[in-house]
């Protein structure tokens, strides 16, 4: 199944997939958008530079990895660099729309399950409110409520290859859930800040 | 020493809701139930997710927005939490690092959007 959700390789594509996802993502904010607005916002800043640079989007990758050597190379060489992200924008678009306009019912629904669901941005506040015990901005709320999905994401996709390794279907059990955990902890992509290594004891 | 996660899990599965003297996460309300079924779905879950695999989710979530507020509370500003104090600390991560970028990004143009539609309907 072409799941752009399930897409799990470390590659270009997949970087840029991830990155081109979250403009259209926007239903977080108030104003409902669909995905051709969405596609309209961007086209107009798009459609202002042709395609002159042919080059790799490879370079595009290390904007979002390390932000170090990209802001050099942004001052170095600031239009071309935009020239050529716009016209990784404009193909990710279409691409991103050849491969919806094939998807199955049950991909679409699953598709539009995966781009509206968020964390109410409320409760969110909340619950980092009542750790602070001040206030915080608007802008904390909206890069938490990010980063929370991303992070349920990928405990979900690890548990769901759990489920397969171990030959069961889904719906996810708390076991795979479990085992997935444990195997994000070994890669520390979950943060644990209680558990403290004592070198010399 | 159970870790933290496998501990709420089991409790969950053990006693779903009961009413309990101990301070257990299980035992808060739910606060993101509907909003996580939508979204394991998303993810590649089935339809109807199992309750006890929600709560373990939301379990995790919740320990994850804490420990994040922790430690972006303990740089940068002292006791507040700052949007370059939660980049700062996942700019090892580039899924995640890439996605708050688009975030933030998208959240300007839109304020702009609407701020420059605001004063084309204030001037006509």
């Amino acid at each position: 199944m072409a799941d752009p959700a399930r897409i799990k390789t470390e590659s270009n594509s997949e970087k840029s997939l991830a990155a081109r996802k979250s403009p259209k993502t926007e239903d977080t904010e108030e104003v409902p958008v669909t995905s051709d607005a969405d596609t309209e916002s961007k086209d107009p800043s798009s459609q202002s530079l042709k395609r002159e640079q042919d080059s790799v989007a490879g370079e595009d990758e290390d904007e979002g990895t390390s932000g170090q050597p990209a802001s050099k190379k942004l001052k170095v060489e600031p239009e071309k660099k935009k020239e050529k992200r716009q016209k990784v924008d404009e193909d990710e678009i279409q691409k991103m729309q050849v491969l919806v306009s094939s998807f199955s019912e049950e991909q679409l629904n699953r598709y539009e399950m995966y781009r509206r669901s968020a964390f109410p941005k409320a409760a969110i506040k909340r619950l980092i409110q009542s750790i602070t015990g001040s206030s915080v901005s608007q802008n904390v709320v909206i890069a938490m409520s990010g980063i929370s999905k991303v992070f349920a994401g990928e405990i979900v996709e690890e548990a769901l290859d759990v489920c397969e390794k171990w030959g069961d279907t889904p719906p996810l059990q708390p076991k795979h859930m479990r085992e997935a955990v444990r195997r994000l902890k070994s890669r520390e992509q979950i943060p644990n800040t209680k558990h403290k290594n004592i070198l010399f004891h | 020493m159970a870790e933290e996660e496998d501990e709420a899990g089991f409790d969950d599965d053990m006693d779903d809701g009961a009413g309990g003297a101990d301070g257990n996460h299980g035992k808060r309300k739910r606060l993101f139930s509907k909003e996580l079924r939508c979204m394991m779905y998303g993810f590649g879950d089935d339809q109807n997710p199992y309750t006890e695999s929600v709560d373990i989710l939301e379990d995790l979530v919740i320990e994850f927005v804490t420990e994040m507020t922790h430690k972006a509370m303990s740089i940068g500003r002292q006791g507040r939490v700052q949007v370059e104090d939660i980049v700062f600390l996942i700019r090892k991560d580039p899924r995640k690092f890439a996605r708050v970028k688009d975030l933030l990004t998208m959240n300007e143009e839109l304020k702009r959007a609407r701020k420059a539609f605001d004063e084309a309907n204030y001037g006509s």
